[in-house]
């Protein structure tokens, strides 16, 4: 099992992956150079981590903006979740969208569309500044 | 360049009230540290978070677009290898309203192509966009050659006006793609 620990960029997220917790957190800018090369150790980390059909897992999303290439990474990551969960990992996902910004909730719901089997809810996302 | 030359193109940028511009090779270097540039300006002009979120991503997708679609154009780099797209892009304050334009060299070819793919944008609703948007998610980057580009369904998802876009042809087997979205 491999928890991930990556510290945020101004344009990269921070992600931070306990296993032992069954945690996931996405928080911060999202609209890396590489989108691939970002997002493939978290796909493949939680991807093997919901390999175990017991596996529990909640995952906070807290993203400021993404761009169009974010949201298809972040589409997979979901799918890839709600496939686990059909075959009996509990996943449950809260979404804190930027309250400044409809189109932004929309993108989330839109990304989200099609899971069925795992939990996810949209928020507002509240800001310090 | 002589100056006349040099400061007749700086004066026509600086009648604006608010203008960043970068005309050459684009890169993803260029685009972060003008992002960051765009957003600390436009938080110094507007308390409007939601208007500054729309104007920084137009101007994300916009960039990447011109990244990795647009051509070298009729000055191609000496050394052969890697391809770097040249372009312009520019953010005006117009009004109220801003307004973000982008133009890269494309084949002739593509150029009417392209226009077409903007106006079929143009032709649909906030609902018919977000479906769109929907279907183009589930489309790998590079097979959704039929229609816009995900980044372009963005911009107009985006935009509180039609995109417009025109083509200026070049004597080297090149177009010159321009770009306005107003937000």
């Amino acid at each position: 099992m491999t928890n991930l620990n990556i510290v945020a960029t101004s344009r990269t997220p921070k992600i931070t992956f306990k296993t032992k917790a069954g945690t996931l957190l996405i928080e911060g800018e999202s609209y890396p150079e590489d989108v691939t090369g970002f997002y493939d150790p978290v796909f493949a980390a939680v991807n093997d981590y919901l390999k175990s059909p017991d596996a529990k897992l909640d995952v906070d999303i807290k993203l400021i903006y993404f761009n169009s290439s974010s949201a298809r990474a972040l589409m997979e990551l979901l799918d890839m979740m709600d496939d686990a969960g059909a075959k009996g990992a509990k996943v449950s996902i809260r979404w804190y969208c930027d309250g400044d910004d409809d189109i932004t909730r929309e993108f989330a719901e839109d990304i989200s569309a099609n899971i069925e089997h795992i939990s996810i809810d949209i928020f507002e996302l509240t800001r310090d500044d | 360049m002589d100056f006349e030359k040099f400061n007749k193109f700086g004066s026509l940028l600086l009648k604006d009230e608010f203008v960043l511009s970068y005309s050459g090779y684009a890169s993803e270097d260029i685009l972060h540290s003008m992002g960051e540039t765009l957003r600390q300006r436009l938080a110094d002009h507007t308390d409007d978070k939601g208007k500054i979120k729309h104007v920084f991503s137009v101007f994300v997708e916009l960039m990447q677009n011109l990244i990795r679609y647009g051509a070298e154009g009729p000055h191609p780099t000496p050394k052969t290898g890697s391809r770097q797209a040249f372009g312009l892009i520019m953010v005006i304050q117009n009004g109220s309203s801003i307004e973000v334009m982008s133009g890269n060299y494309v084949l002739k070819d593509e150029a009417n192509d392209l226009v077409n793919r903007v106006n079929e944008l143009n032709d649909k609703s906030a609902d018919q966009l977000r479906a769109l948007y929907r279907e183009k998610l589930r489309q790998p980057p590079h097979e959704g050659s039929k229609g816009a580009s995900i980044g372009l369904v963005e911009v107009a998802r985006r935009a509180s006006a039609p995109l417009s876009c025109t083509v200026e042809d070049t004597n080297q087997g090149y177009s010159f793609f321009m770009i306005k979205a107003r937000i």
